[in-house]
């Protein structure tokens, strides 16, 4: 086929482009063909029916447009010549699967898009009259619609060649109308507006949704179709509902829409347990009647958007939709959908109203065929249709494979017809109603006649191995019969003292041997043991023992006197008074049974008091009888007791190993001070068993544990990130097994358990896996239907673990512990924490439901700390937060632009469905713009050269770093005839290879060379670590400052900078200053100058060490210029490489280890990395990329070099910089926010709240507010207060929010630029790290929304939203003033 | 009125193709001349037009059967 006359380019339409683009992107997968079979059971005329599809291809223009590119933009034109003869193949020797599999084979087949993009052929299947036509046509051409129509003209052409009519047969509408309508609409004076409604629109979308917690990360294309027929009653079910009055809309098809995407969108709910949803829907755009007989691609996908909650039933949601389709309908405007529209949704409901008729009275039956690819932005396409028009409704849902794996795609259907049943049955049931799925199996029961109390095990073990060692405390060790007959002595000495059995007794005791002696004492006496930790304020110990009506407490010395309860009896231990009298005497146990309470254990609690939580000897049988055959090895434990006995975590020490014959060795806390006991049992290396926190783990990341004994570890108490996992992994040997254990106090120290595996446990946290023996877990929604894998949930726990409630508290207790809906009689603890199973059957601990936290291991409750601050008189209300600095995305989760390598960990990078980020979509809507800033090297050199008479020696000073770009410059600036004088800062780190270099150059060009120094380079770097996290800030500042006194004391009028073009827009192009389409470059100079000025103003060490006073003269602005040598030259990479082979002499340094000449540069990229979380050169590079100057791989590369932290720490030791002890990153700190009359001193409040609560429980921060923000419910809204930063938190101001439009806007914009979440509108501009290039940025913003030109510089004379927003309005004022 | 919303029909939404003059009394969604996707957008047109709003609750055939009930709904409206 030949293009015979002139060729009529067309555009493509808005829906071509985004298929053009889509199939430009996946160039070798048929994701866009829309295959057909259409099975033909009749005598057919076979030479007629190939007749009729050549008049098909001539009267059909799509059916011959092709496509390709002018000027990069593409365009399609229609063939005029165009003869196809449809072939007619032989398949009545094959059998029928053969015949399905060849069809889908040639159904997958690639479209070479400057050739016609359709593919058919007719088979013969049978040797009866049977045959299948086969039509694959791309989608860029045709759609569900016009594949109806084609079929009928087939159908219609294939009659009349019949009838010898074909004369008769009526034009068939030319596609090409439909592109000059689609182009029409947009001009459109509603365009504007339709515009505005989508953008709208998407604002309140969140998350994309991530059905059974799984993404297309891989932006696969493959998926696969699975077929639902909904049968002909339940069809006949939903039409009847479809004609209710309250239910139905304009048309039935319209009505049957509704239906299915409000199940759909109950449907994902369900699956992905998010409320913002959106579901895209083809609009038809065949608005016309000979729109609706054209062929060709109509559709334009738009969202439906809806956000469901908890309360919702099935009708709340249909009535919803029907508002949200109405709208729909009105805004999905022909051509109006953009990029930003389609990505914002992955789940596509295709509802076609379209059928097939029989062919010419011949029973047909259509196949659509699925490519087995799909446009991987969409993960679930759910087509609905009647194609053979036979009363039964088909869903198909074509499902990305990488989302759904095998099992979850039989799921789907199963799931979604349940949830469309639930419609069917009962329009007004809550959508959680129907259970989707049924309840995991409960984990076998125990045989609770196996019970033993703790008490028997440790006397067997007294019995068969008395003389082995049970404790160890520094050089003393004790048997296990000394320590039976220890504990004898106590028990009668108890007992004469009045203890009774069922009694209460607290231990308020330091880690040591007594401790260990009571609990065993009390047990043995068949009492309840309530461990107190020495380091409770005597408050709370006095709340407890009060609460617990505890008989008597058990004590020493030291802590005696904080024991203010004169009601109790309370006995000193220090003493050894018990061991005096009875020396010979035996206590016989009293037996207990599994009801009986071993141990009370208090816990943080919502009110400002902690609760008892009570646990019986039955459930610690079940955890203890667990733990010893699960973490059972070939040596008997040795554990250290190192936690705190208060903590339910250290009951697994206290009595695995006494229970089992094993060894305890005990380290004693601190009295003062923090406790480094952990330090201890590591350097001892004694134990080969630890229970620990993650938070212990942290401490020991690092350090050489090659050596150590341990080789089993049982990490508890808080979320257990897989990265520490791995680090600890790799310390230890590989003799190590490391368990991650969950389980709240009220289900008995642990009760779901994993062992890490470091190539399995890949995801963020390593998961808590799987319950144990007794115990079953469940995640529950909120109408506690059993949620699906990969959806989160509720964690509630079950089993004979279960605490026995919270002491004198049963209302809590009722609300805490419920019933169990699916086993009678029985309770389940709902934890408040929320959880999901993953595709391994592991359940995945995902963080808190409620107020309740976990800070280094200890869990506490908010308002716990709320209540006791409250306290304080000057205070009238208070709302307490933990800040958590943002978490670093870990390195194997980062994804980086697919065009510039911009990584994902990058601060607010947004990606677009293709990866591209943000930043490269901006550029692109300026880049043009952006060209304007560009001139010559012949401009360069007039430039250069002006100032000739005024200078006595140069013409300008080069500044020279030994790198490639700056010796570039150097000999370019000769080699135009300049008189150059080079500058080169030794900052004391430039590598010998690259000195050599720099001494080699200016030898051989013969210039004039200074080394500039200063003795304060050491204190700069350190002041740029701690500033801006990094080294290159202070030295460039220094250059910049020492090379301008030159330049001033010599006479030189311009200083030569070697900036790459990237470097120009990352750090003073901002894309603020192209906004304005007819840019005036003076403008951008003058802003930028305006800039530099400010630049010397800034706070830091260069001003405070240098003399900078030349700066405070708006005339040395004049007298030394800077230029930027590659605006005026963009020479590549090859040529300047060549360029400085040849002519120069330049050798790469190879000894810094990295692609600069610098050594300590990597020092700066190792604390950017460590306090930010990603690398500093990562933006800059990208920049280097999108300008042509490096490609992606190259700076991939450099950014993922390893650094040497050796080196670093060496470096660091020299120039002096303090490293922080845990990176920005990863703390934690509690903030507590106050009103009242006046701020308090914060001292005070801290001394006020240790005296009320543990030291973890005090707030590092105290900040005084003026009003405590409040949600749209009038809750107090946390996750404002959440938002402020450390420098914020820092300031003395009261937090305030923006007021009035004024101030609301400028918050806005400091939010955008300076990346907070929330701003007080007395926060300093300067102390959030508002720097020159934020204040261009600021200001351009608020010239360009106020239509102001309002100076630079004015924001550091206002620096506050509050100052900023008085000095707009009164200039508006005066300005409203004048024109009046 | 009817004139209008004869003309918007005929000229924006069909593209002039109508074989005969669309009459005041022609049934927009029985006849098959608008189809619901159809019928949103004179919607969206009535209401930027005629700078009102049309709540779910009034769209019902029994106000946009045809464009005289259409333009009886707007004018009942403005009461």
């Amino acid at each position: 086929m030949t293009d015979s006359t002139e060729t009529t380019y067309m555009p493509l339409t808005g829906s071509q482009l985004s298929l053009w683009t889509g199939q430009k992107l996946n160039p070798n997968v048929p994701l866009y063909n829309m295959a057909h079979s259409f099975e033909i059971n009749g005598a057919l005329d076979v030479e007629n029916f190939a007749l009729a599809f050549s008049e098909l291809v001539k009267r059909v223009d799509v059916l011959r447009t092709v496509f390709t590119e002018v000027d990069s933009i593409p365009k399609q034109f229609t063939l005029t010549d165009a003869d196809f003869s449809l072939k007619t193949l032989d398949f009545s020797a094959k059998d029928e699967l053969d015949t399905q599999n060849w069809l889908k084979q040639r159904s997958k087949e690639i479209f070479d898009l400057s050739k016609p993009l359709f593919d058919s052929v007719l088979l013969k299947v049978d040797e009866e009259e049977r045959y299948i036509w086969f039509l694959n046509i791309h989608h860029l051409i045709t759609d569900a619609t016009s594949s109806t129509l084609l079929y009928a003209y087939q159908m219609q052409l294939y009659q009349h060649i019949g009838n010898g009519t074909l004369n008769d047969f009526p034009t068939i509408p030319s596609y090409s109308d439909y592109i000059k309508f689609e182009a029409e609409q947009k001009e459109n004076k509603l365009s504007a507006v339709i515009g505005d409604h989508w953008k709208k629109k998407l604002a309140s979308l969140t998350k994309i949704p991530e059905p059974y917690g799984n993404k297309n990360f891989d932006a696969n294309s493959k998926s696969e179709r699975i077929r639902l027929n909904l049968g002909a009653e339940r069809t006949k079910k939903l039409k009847t509902l479809a004609q209710q009055a309250d239910v139905r809309s304009w048309t039935l098809d319209l009505t049957l829409f509704n239906l299915f995407i409000t199940s759909l969108f109950i449907y994902l709910h369900r699956v992905t347990g998010q409320n913002n949803l959106a579901i895209g829907a083809p609009s038809h755009n065949r608005t016309t009647k000979n729109f609706k007989k054209t062929p060709g691609l109509f559709i334009e996908v738009f969202p439906i958007l809806d956000e469901l909650a908890s309360n919702d039933t099935y009708r709340t949601v249909l009535e919803r939709i029907k508002n949200e389709t109405g709208e729909y309908l009105r805004y999905a405007q022909p051509g109006m959908s953009t990029p930003e529209i389609s990505r914002s949704f992955n789940v596509v409901l295709n509802y076609i109203n379209a059928s097939y008729t029989d062919f010419e009275g011949i029973h047909m039956e259509s196949q659509w065929l699925h490519p087995d690819h799909c446009d991987p932005a969409h993960i679930i396409r759910c087509h609905v249709y009647d194609m053979d028009a036979s009363g039964e409704v088909t869903v198909y849902f074509d499902l990305n494979t990488s989302v759904f794996d095998e099992r979850l795609r039989n799921k789907v259907p199963e799931h979604f017809l349940k949830v469309l049943d639930g419609l069917i049955v009962d329009i007004d049931q809550s959508i959680h109603q129907p259970r989707l799925m049924e309840v995991l199996p409960i984990s076998k029961e125990i045989e609770t006649s196996d019970f033993h109390s703790v008490i028997e095990w440790f006397e067997a073990q007294v019995e068969n191995n008395p003389s082995e060692i049970a404790i160890r405390l520094k050089n003393h060790t004790y048997t296990f019969d000394d320590l039976n007959t220890k504990v004898d002595q106590l028990a009668i000495h108890l007992s004469e003292n009045g203890l009774k059995s069922n009694a209460k007794i607290a231990l308020y005791l330091d880690r040591s041997l007594e401790y260990i002696l009571s609990v065993l004492a009390v047990l043995k006496s068949g009492a309840t043991f309530i461990p107190i930790s020495s380091d409770i304020p005597p408050q709370r110990v006095s709340y407890i023992l009060e609460d617990s009506r505890s008989l008597m407490v058990l004590t020493n010395d030291r802590l005696q006197h904080n024991i203010s309860n004169d009601s109790i009896s309370c006995i000193n231990l220090s003493n050894n008074s018990y061991t005096a009298d009875n020396q010979n005497t035996e206590f016989s146990s009293v037996s207990t049974t599994e009801q009986d309470l071993a141990y009370m254990i208090y816990t943080s609690g919502s009110t400002g008091n902690p609760k008892g939580v009570l646990i019986s000897h039955g459930a610690l049988f079940n955890y203890l009888n667990w733990a010893k055959s699960f973490y059972a090895r070939d040596e008997k434990f040795v554990f250290p007791l190192f936690t705190s006995i208060g903590f339910d975590l250290t009951i697994t020490s206290t009595f695995l190993p006494l229970i089992t014959g094993g060894e305890l060795i005990i380290y004693k806390e601190a009295e003062q001070g923090p406790d480094i006991s952990l330090m201890e049992v590591l350097a001892q290396n004694k134990v080969n068993a630890i229970k620990l926190t993650p938070s212990h783990l942290a401490l020991i990341k690092g350090a050489d544990m090659q050596h150590s004994k341990i080789e089993t570890m049982i990490v508890g108490g808080e979320d257990f990130k897989s990265n520490l996992a791995k680090g600890v992994q790799e310390a230890f040997n590989d003799k190590l097994s490391i368990y991650n254990e969950y389980g709240p106090t009220e289900a008995t120290v642990g009760c779901i358990v994993s062992k890490f595996n470091k190539d399995r446990h890949t995801t963020s946290s390593v998961p808590i896996g799987f319950p144990i023996a007794g115990m079953t877990a469940l995640i529950l929604d909120s109408k506690l239907n059993p949620v699906p894998e990969g959806v989160h949930g509720d964690l509630y726990l079950t089993g004979i673990g279960l605490a026995n409630g919270y002491e004198n508290l049963s209302e809590l207790t009722r609300t805490k512990f419920v019933d169990n809906p699916f086993v009678s009689g029985a309770k389940m603890y709902k934890t408040g924490d929320l959880a999901r199973i993953n595709s391994d059957g592991e359940f995945e601990y995902l963080g808190r439901v409620d107020e309740q936290i976990k800070l280094r291991g200890f869990r506490l409750e908010l308002t716990d700390i709320e209540a006791n601050l409250l306290k304080h008189e000057g205070i009238d209300n208070t709302a307490v937060v933990l800040l958590e600095s943002k978490k670093a995305i870990p390195e194997n989760e980062v994804v980086n632009c697919s065009e510039c390598g911009l990584p994902s960990n990058y601060p607010n990078t947004d990606f677009d469905e293709n990866g591209i980020c943000h930043v490269c979509i901006a550029f692109k809507g300026y880049k043009e713009q952006a060209q304007k800033y560009f001139k010559t090297e012949e401009e360069l050199r007039k430039i250069l050269i002006s100032q000739r008479g005024k200078s006595p020696n140069y013409d300008c000073i080069s500044l020279l770093s030994g790198g490639k770009d700056s010796t570039y410059i150097l000999a370019q600036l000769i080699n135009m005839g300049l008189r150059v004088l080079a500058f080169t800062l030794d900052n004391g780190y430039i590598s010998d290879q690259a000195k050599a270099n720099i001494d080699r150059i200016v030898t051989k060009l013969n210039v004039d060379h200074i080394y500039g120094t200063t003795e304060y380079m050491n204190k700069i770097f350190v002041d740029s670590l701690h500033r801006h996290q990094n080294v290159c800030n202070g030295c460039f500042k220094t250059i910049y400052t020492l090379s301008t006194q030159i330049a001033l004391e010599k006479q030189i009028p311009f200083v030569v900078t070697g900036l790459s073009r990237g470097q120009f827009f990352e750090t003073r192009l901002t894309e603020e200053l192209f906004w304005d389409e007819n840019i005036d470059v003076k403008t951008i100079d003058d802003t930028i100058l305006e800039a530099r000025k400010l630049y010397h103003q800034e706070e830091d060490a260069v001003k405070e060490l240098l003399d900078v006073s030349i700066f405070d003269y708006e005339d040395t602005f004049n007298k030394v210029q800077f230029i930027d040598f590659y605006r005026y030259s963009d020479v590549s990479l090859e040529q300047m490489l060549k360029f400085l082979k040849e002519k120069v002499d330049w050798v790469r340094p190879t000894d810094t280890g990295r692609s600069t000449n610098c050594l300590i540069n990597q020092l700066g990229i190792y604390v950017h990395k460590k306090e930010k979380g990603y690398s500093n050169y990562s933006f800059p590079y990208s920049w280097d990329v999108r300008m042509g100057h490096k490609t992606r791989n190259e700076t991939l590369e450099e950014i993922n070099e390893v650094i040497d932290e050796k080196e670093v720490k060496r470096i660091m030791l020299e120039i002096g910089y303090q490293e922080s002890s845990e990176g920005e990153l990863e703390q934690q700190k509690l903030v507590g926010y106050y009103t009242g009359k006046k701020k308090i001193p914060s001292t005070e409040l801290a001394k006020h709240m240790k005296q009320e609560l543990p030291e973890y429980m005090v707030p590092s921060y105290f900040k005084f507010i003026e009003e405590l923000p409040l949600t749209k419910n009038g809750k107090v809204d946390k996750s404002t207060l959440k938002s402020l930063n450390t420098s914020q938190l820092d300031m003395e101001a009261p937090y305030v929010g923006p007021n009035g439009d004024i101030e609301e806007l400028v918050a806005e914009i400091w939010k955008e630029v300076l990346r907070l979440k929330q701003v007080s509108v007395h926060d300093n501009f300067i102390v959030l790290g508002g720097h020159s290039l934020a204040a261009i940025r600021v200001t351009a913003r608020i010239n360009e929304e106020i239509e102001m030109k309002f100076p630079l510089n004015k924001i550091f004379e206002f620096p506050t939203i509050s100052e900023y927003g008085a000095y707009i309005e009164e200039t508006l004022e005066k300005l409203l003033n004048e024109q009046n | 009125m009817n004139e209008l919303l004869i003309k918007y029909i005929q000229e924006q939404l069909l593209n002039n193709e109508m074989e005969e003059e669309l009459e005041a009394q022609d049934d927009l969604l029985g006849d098959g001349i608008l189809d619901s996707l159809g019928m949103m957008k004179l919607i969206l047109y009535i209401e930027l037009e005629f700078d009102t709003k049309v709540p779910p609750q009034d769209m019902v055939i029994e106000n946009f059967m045809t464009v005289q009930h259409i333009s009886d709904y707007l004018a009942q409206k403005k009461k």
